[in-house]
């Protein structure tokens, strides 16, 4: 029954359906399945496969930003009957992202965000064009555990070394770790400048980021 | 053992079962993703043998040569810090590189950008055509995102959709659609007019399926007024990515198409030539890479009515993502794509 449970709540996130699957949460409350279980088993299954075919342009944005909603607010049923049942969720992770300054270009930088609030994960979106300062002000403020970085261009690729470079110097660099990402950006180039991690894609960046935070 | 590389341009070696294991992976990728039928077993021999030879660099037979055009050709040689004009640039890609066609490209390099100064590229191009005998397309970006806040009137779907604005956006896309076609349209007429022999759309699709939408009933516009001038169309990326999701021409939605579904769209628009991408996966090694990428542009060039000239260069066409392409992996591609991929030109 649970299995069949599980499965309904991953189709109920593909299928971007938030009735369905608040519904289906409080089922798994009614039938007494523990609610990290339903979450873990059901709902970020379903975003899983979401990230999946996203990635493969069988998914579009729009349809993304429906399934993130539905596992938002199924989410937070569950999580909210963890607390009551003393079973604590785990602490969301924090991630300061942007797009280094000198580079406008946000298309990929928003869709690497929605993937990782799609998967539970607090982010602050800088927006584009963010100065060294602005990252490591806002990751201070927030008490980020990731500062994510984006560029489009070889030209700006630049600025996530000099962010790793003020770190450093403001004695902060223990405190974040930093992830870089973008067209040029490789992990080759990323390990040269010691980034803590780099993602090929918005799916990779999830994984990548539970792995860093772990 | 066998130097080879990975995406990233790094240097690694592998046996040649490992190689031909790679292809076969980066083969069953493209199947996968792109529903395109495989390649022959005798073509992932020769694709192997490419990639296995010891040679610097690879050619092709005697009669395999391909048609070579050159997008924004006249700003490349400058991004090296060559201190040189756009027309003797053009020049040297006619006269020392042997380029069958090139392209005058201003550096802001999309059309919105360039509307203002369109009169200043009228003269460069007939300047360019007085001293070059090789056919000149003018070329830009359709850069759909620069008619959105910041850079342009219309809200920034970037920003509305994270907030669930879905209809929100899909107007603004509508609104940023309409001026991009504008603009295509009066700079295409105004540099055909000027003598360019025809219009390439650079990168199309960056911004998405309505940024392609724009650019093929652009196309259609500019065929309609000038039913002689050659339509380029280069893609950005290997599936165009539904940023609206409900967008379709002539009958079919354009989100998710792979290049062997987007060149039919583009013959439909009047499109002369068409320039697939498949992207690099910079983790993954080359032999992997090519693998997939002849994989989808030979699906492309088998599905074409026209022309197809796939792009190979930075991050894309089975080249490592690195600024200067190393001449291995350039030519191993070129070679493949000529000899298995089926391309017209590259």
């Amino acid at each position: 029954m649970s299995n069949e449970l599980f499965e309904k709540a991953a189709d109920a996130i593909c299928d971007a359906d938030v009735e369905r699957a608040e519904e289906l949460a409080q089922i798994a409350l009614d039938e007494g399945i523990a609610p990290l279980e339903m979450i873990e088993k059901g709902y970020t299954a379903g975003i899983n496969e979401v990230g999946r075919l996203f990635d493969r342009g069988e998914l579009f944005l729009p349809q993304l930003m429906g399934c993130a909603e539905a596992m938002k607010s199924a989410t937070a049923i569950l999580k909210e009957a963890a607390a009551e049942q003393g079973s604590e969720s785990e602490e969301s992770i924090k991630v300061v992202l942007g797009t280094v300054q000198g580079d406008v270009h946000d298309i990929g930088k928003g869709i690497v965000a929605s993937i990782l609030e799609a998967n539970g994960i607090e982010v602050h979106d800088l927006g584009t064009d963010v100065a060294v300062e602005d990252f490591i002000e806002t990751a201070k403020e927030v008490d980020a555990d990731i500062i994510g970085t984006s560029a489009l261009l070889t030209t700006t690729m630049g600025v996530s070394e000099e962010l790793l470079k003020t770190l450093d110097e403001e004695d902060l660099r223990g405190e974040f770790k930093v992830m870089v990402g973008g067209g040029p950006v490789t992990k080759r180039w990323a390990d040269k400048i010691g980034a803590d991690g780099y993602a090929e894609n918005a799916n990779e960046a999830v994984s990548k980021i539970k792995e860093l935070v772990d | 053992m066998v130097q080879t590389r990975l995406g990233d341009g790094s240097t690694i070696e592998m046996t040649e079962e490992e190689i031909k294991a790679d292809i076969e992976r980066g083969i069953e990728d493209a199947v996968d993703r792109a529903k395109v039928d495989p390649l022959s077993e005798d073509e992932i021999e020769k694709l192997t043998d490419i990639y296995t030879r010891p040679s610097k660099f690879v050619s092709v037979e005697t009669g395999n040569e391909l048609v070579l055009t050159f997008d924004e050709g006249s700003v490349k040689l400058k991004r090296l810090a060559v201190s040189i004009g756009r027309i003797p640039d053009l020049q040297i890609y006619e006269r020392v590189f042997c380029s069958d066609t090139a392209e005058l490209a201003h550096v802001d390099y999309s059309f919105k950008p360039v509307k203002p100064i369109v009169a200043e590229e009228q003269i460069e191009m007939e300047q360019a055509l007085l001293s070059t005998v090789l056919p000149i397309y003018y070329g830009a970006m359709p850069n759909l995102s620069l008619y959105s806040q910041p850079d342009g009137a219309f809200p920034n779907p970037a920003e509305l959709l994270p907030k669930g604005k879905i209809k929100e956006a899909r107007e603004a896309y509508e609104g940023m659609m309409e001026h991009a076609i504008k603009d295509m349209v009066y700079v295409g007429s105004k540099m055909y007019e000027a003598g360019a022999d025809g219009i390439n759309f650079d990168t199309t699709g960056s911004a998405g399926e309505p940024d392609f939408l724009a650019t093929l009933k652009a196309t259609e516009k500019l065929k309609e007024k000038y039913p002689d001038i050659s339509i380029e169309m280069g893609m950005s990326g290997e599936f165009v990515l539904g940023m609206h999701g409900d967008l379709e021409y002539d009958g079919t939605n354009l989100a998710g198409l792979y290049p062997h579904q987007q060149v039919k769209m583009a013959e439909k628009a009047g499109v002369d030539v068409f320039g697939p991408v498949v992207n690099i996966n910079s983790s993954e090694t080359i032999p992997w890479n090519i693998g997939r990428t002849v994989t989808m542009m030979k699906a492309c060039a088998e599905a074409s009515d026209i022309p197809v000239h796939a792009n190979v260069g930075m991050g894309v066409g089975g080249v490592p993502i690195v600024e200067t392409p190393p001449v291995d992996s350039l030519s191993r591609a070129s070679a493949a794509l000529a000899e298995i991929g089926k391309q017209d030109g590259l």
